[in-house]
């Protein structure tokens, strides 16, 4: 079934063409490696995709901005409105003061559910169960109520906030020891839960919500809140006892809140991170005036929104248009290019133009083109070639089965082949190595998988011509078609790239997709290589099972046909 | 006699009238086989058959009992082989090929080879490609007979030498023919057949016409002179003689007579007594012989 000599013969009359091509193979393939690594041909790439982060990023930073924004000037008319009713809903007159109406509801309603709740443990010997103690908040309640209707107080508002008031302090309250320091802590904290509390819902609500994440968004309003309310309180003090609530002033005082919270974090971080003190105020300034920015854009559409709603009569700011407000303030220079272009800048950010140039122009075409004309020159030249020059009757005029001799030159073309492509593997790791290894834009995987993928390729090709070869009696006829078709789909593959995603969209022309249904390149998939997915394998193995079927069909046919010796 | 080489029915037909048809012979051992036939009448292809490159449409050819298309390979233990058509394969120099057709064949020993390359005056390590006709066709011959099997296929095996080479080549084949091989050889040079063989074959649009005996045509019992008389009267008194007439031309006064072997003297003696301008023997030979063979299937072919 094999032939020593007949291998030799083989070798040495194909040796030249197999070293010619083998070094011109290699050469163009260090070149692409190495002299392409050292341009740096992925810079365009990393700047636009810089470019893309830092639009990511300044998009949320102004989201964050913008949010603590809302929900500081929210929080803020909360309070304002807390601490209003609390004014109102008793009824004082202007000059008393609101430490008055605080200590009358300490000593009203805070006092006798205190006592009631010592009573019951020293009777009972236990804890009262929740709805012991809902009746009795109820209770306090309605006495309080009562008592304040006599006084002209607003009945119902006032009895809820006294029920939310007790239930707050029979769960956490502990009374201060001296009421006379702070006799708001109890409001305040109840306000400050509240904003807790609701925060946590809004957050755990949404799709994807962790509890430690909702934790912390609900951690951090109720610090906001409590920064609110001393910044409420000093105004008040400011304003001799009594404040009345403004919204342009919240306006100033929640964005510079805001703009010094990002501030300071951010400045934090940075020296957290081992900046200097200099850098780390240039960062914060630039964080700093991007969140300025956001917030003003912010609310100068609210002031437009509002405008328009006062003209037509519309009313309150709706949802929808606060949404849209939000929308344009967070938008980032990425948001400002017109979507097309913008996908299209996106896409080649995306785009590894290196692992494109290697594996989709060399190894799909560039490096077939010698191995193929190798191919297609020694597959006619080990069969047909002979058949029609009749050299191959000496060979058959000797011993020498016809199997023999195409399994012989079979595998001498495989084997040449597969010599061919393990010296174009050590050029390819070795290019590799020198240009930087596995922290390169190619690792060694892909380049072996390429080198595999392009092995297989010329395998199914290889066999192809063989069979053609095997089939024909005229060196013409096994050239005209093997190597034709050979050709044509090396042909195909270049005109199908412009019609394949390895080129941007901005440049693909989708029609020219069509022409890779023409070719069996397209089993060598250097896309999915490089994505790391496996649909190469099944590729791969398609190719194979082409070289296979096509040397056995060769060989098969060859045993029994006329040959003109 | 052991029949070595049997063709059997044997039809090819490639249509428009060309292949072979029909043909049946045998060659026995230790014999030598020519094979004559015009351009494109069907010699390489009975002999491609014989071969078993080709697979035949009907009947068979068989070498030593073996059928030549399934057992192709196994009969080459025992046969050379010199092509028609002569394309080497793609080696430097002619020693290169010689060698790679040694290991092919498995021949160690290559003192016979150097032997015929001194024969025939060939020096092998000329490129193979600038070789001239005559020097490939010695290379040829020498990558056949190196192996000195016992069957011989030679197609056209001297074309492309120079007189000489051939001669020396007639000799090399009657070197073989001592060593009790068989041969089977197709030519366009009848002499060169008579010299060697024992029977030719003339094959003409892919059937045999004729198998010729060379030794009995060599050996006639008789003779053929062509006589030219000065006077006319005298021509027609040696016409009006004993002497078989085989061919008459009055307007020159001439006359082809056939001479029994035993009748030579008493012709010789009867011319004595007329006045001849010349007298030449007609040489009848396998040439002669295949052409009013070949003449004749014209006529014949015309009548139909």
């Amino acid at each position: 079934m094999f032939s020593k000599a007949l291998f030799k013969q083989s070798a040495k009359a194909n040796w030249m063409k197999w070293v010619c091509v083998t070094v011109a193979t290699c050469v163009m393939l260090a070149i692409v490696i190495i002299v392409l690594g050292n341009l740096g041909i992925n810079d365009i790439r990393d700047s636009l995709k810089n470019v893309f982060t830092q639009a990511d990023q300044e998009s949320s930073l102004k989201e964050e901005s913008v949010d603590a924004y809302d929900s500081y000037f929210t929080i803020m008319g909360n309070y304002d409105e807390l601490y209003g009713t609390l004014n109102t809903t008793v009824n004082v007159p202007p000059f008393i003061n609101n430490q008055t109406v605080v200590s009358l509801m300490n000593s009203m309603v805070i006092e006798p559910y205190s006592t009631w709740e010592q009573n019951f443990i020293e009777t009972n010997g236990r804890e009262p169960t929740v709805d012991e103690e809902q009746e009795q908040i109820q209770s306090v309640a309605n006495t309080f109520a009562s008592f304040s209707e006599q006084v002209g107080m607003e009945e119902e508002a006032l009895r809820t906030m006294i029920v939310g008031l007790l239930t707050y302090y029979s769960q956490d309250y502990t009374p201060p020891t001296d009421t006379a320091v702070d006799d708001y802590t109890v409001i305040d904290s109840y306000f400050a839960q509240q904003v807790y509390d609701q925060a946590y819902a809004q957050e755990i609500a949404k799709e994807d919500a962790t509890v430690e994440y909702a934790t912390t968004r609900a951690e951090s309003a109720s610090v906001m809140a409590e920064d609110i309310i001393v910044r409420y309180k000093a105004d008040v003090a400011s304003a001799g006892g009594t404040y009345v609530f403004n919204a342009e002033n919240y306006i100033t005082v929640a964005t510079d809140y805001v703009n010094d919270t990002m501030y300071n974090s951010v400045y934090d971080m940075q020296i957290e991170e081992g900046a200097t003190a200099d850098d780390a105020k240039i960062t914060a300034v630039s964080v700093k005036v991007i969140s300025n920015t956001a917030i003003s854009t912010y609310q100068l559409w609210l002031d437009e929104f509002a405008a328009d709603n006062e003209a037509s009569g519309a009313g309150e700011i709706t949802a929808e248009q606060k949404e849209s407000a939000r929308s344009e303030a967070i938008k980032s220079i990425s948001d400002q290019i017109p979507e097309k272009v913008g996908e299209a800048l996106a896409e080649l950010g995306n785009m590894d133009i290196y692992g494109l140039i290697i594996g989709s122009i060399f190894y799909r075409i560039a490096g077939l083109l010698l191995p193929m004309v190798f191919v297609i020159m020694t597959a006619n030249g080990l069969l047909a070639g002979q058949v029609d020059s009749g050299s191959m009757a000496y060979v058959l005029s000797t011993p020498t089965k016809r199997r023999t001799v195409t399994v012989t030159q079979m595998t001498y073309l495989i084997t040449s082949l597969l010599a061919m492509y393990l010296l174009l593997t050590v050029v390819s790791v070795i290019s590799i190595w020198v240009v930087g290894g596995n922290s390169f834009a190619i690792n060694y995987g892909e380049i072996l998988l390429f080198n595999l993928g392009a092995f297989l390729t010329m395998f199914a090709f290889a066999g192809f011509c063989f069979m053609c070869s095997a089939l024909f009696n005229r060196s013409k006829h096994s050239m005209s078609i093997g190597g034709g078709l050979t050709i044509f789909m090396l042909v195909c593959t270049i005109l199908g790239l412009f019609g394949s995603n390895v080129v941007p969209s901005a440049m693909r022309i989708d029609a020219m997709n069509f022409f890779n249904y023409l070719s069996i390149i397209s089993f060598f998939d250097t896309v999915s290589i490089l994505d790391g997915g496996l649909s190469y394998l099944w590729k791969f193995a398609i190719l194979l099972g082409i070289g296979i079927v096509t040397f056995i069909i060769g060989i098969f046919r060859f045993d029994k046909k006329d040959l003109p010796l | 006699m052991e029949e070595v080489i049997k063709v059997e029915n044997l039809t090819k037909d490639y249509g428009n009238g060309r292949g072979v048809f029909d043909l049946n012979f045998t060659v026995k051992k230790g014999e030598t086989f020519g094979f004559v036939g015009t351009n494109g009448s069907g010699k390489t292809t009975t002999i491609r058959h014989i071969m078993g490159f080709l697979k035949p449409q009907k009947g068979n050819c068989s070498v030593l009992g073996k059928d030549s298309w399934k057992y192709s390979s196994e009969i080459k233990k025992d046969v050379e082989y010199v092509p028609g058509e002569i394309a080497f394969p793609d080696l430097p120099t002619g020693t290169e090929f010689l060698k790679s057709q040694a290991e092919l064949l498995g021949l160690k020993n290559m003192d016979y080879a150097n032997y015929l390359l001194e024969r025939l005056q060939l020096d092998p390590s000329a490129n193979l490609k600038r070789m001239s006709k005559g020097m490939k066709q010695k290379t040829a011959i020498v990558a056949a007979f190196m192996a000195d099997k016992d069957i011989l296929i030679l197609d056209e095996p001297s074309t492309g030498l120079d007189p000489l080479m051939r001669l020396t080549f007639v000799d090399i084949l009657k070197e073989e023919q001592k060593k009790g091989k068989t041969i089977f050889m197709s030519s366009q040079m009848f002499d060169e057949l008579e010299e060697t063989c024992d029977r030719v074959a003339l094959i003409f649009e892919g059937r045999i016409v004729d198998i010729a005996d060379v030794n009995a045509l060599k050996n006639l019992p008789y003779k053929m002179f062509k006589v030219e008389f000065l006077e006319d009267a005298e021509y027609k008194k040696f016409k009006a003689g004993e002497f078989k007439v085989v061919r008459d031309q009055p307007q020159y006064s001439q006359v082809t007579v056939q001479v029994f072997n035993e009748d030579l003297k008493q012709f010789f003696s009867t011319l004595k007594n007329y006045k001849l301008k010349f007298i030449s023997e007609v040489n009848y030979n396998l040439e002669k012989y295949f052409l009013e063979k070949l003449k004749e299937m014209q006529k014949e072919a015309k009548n139909v």
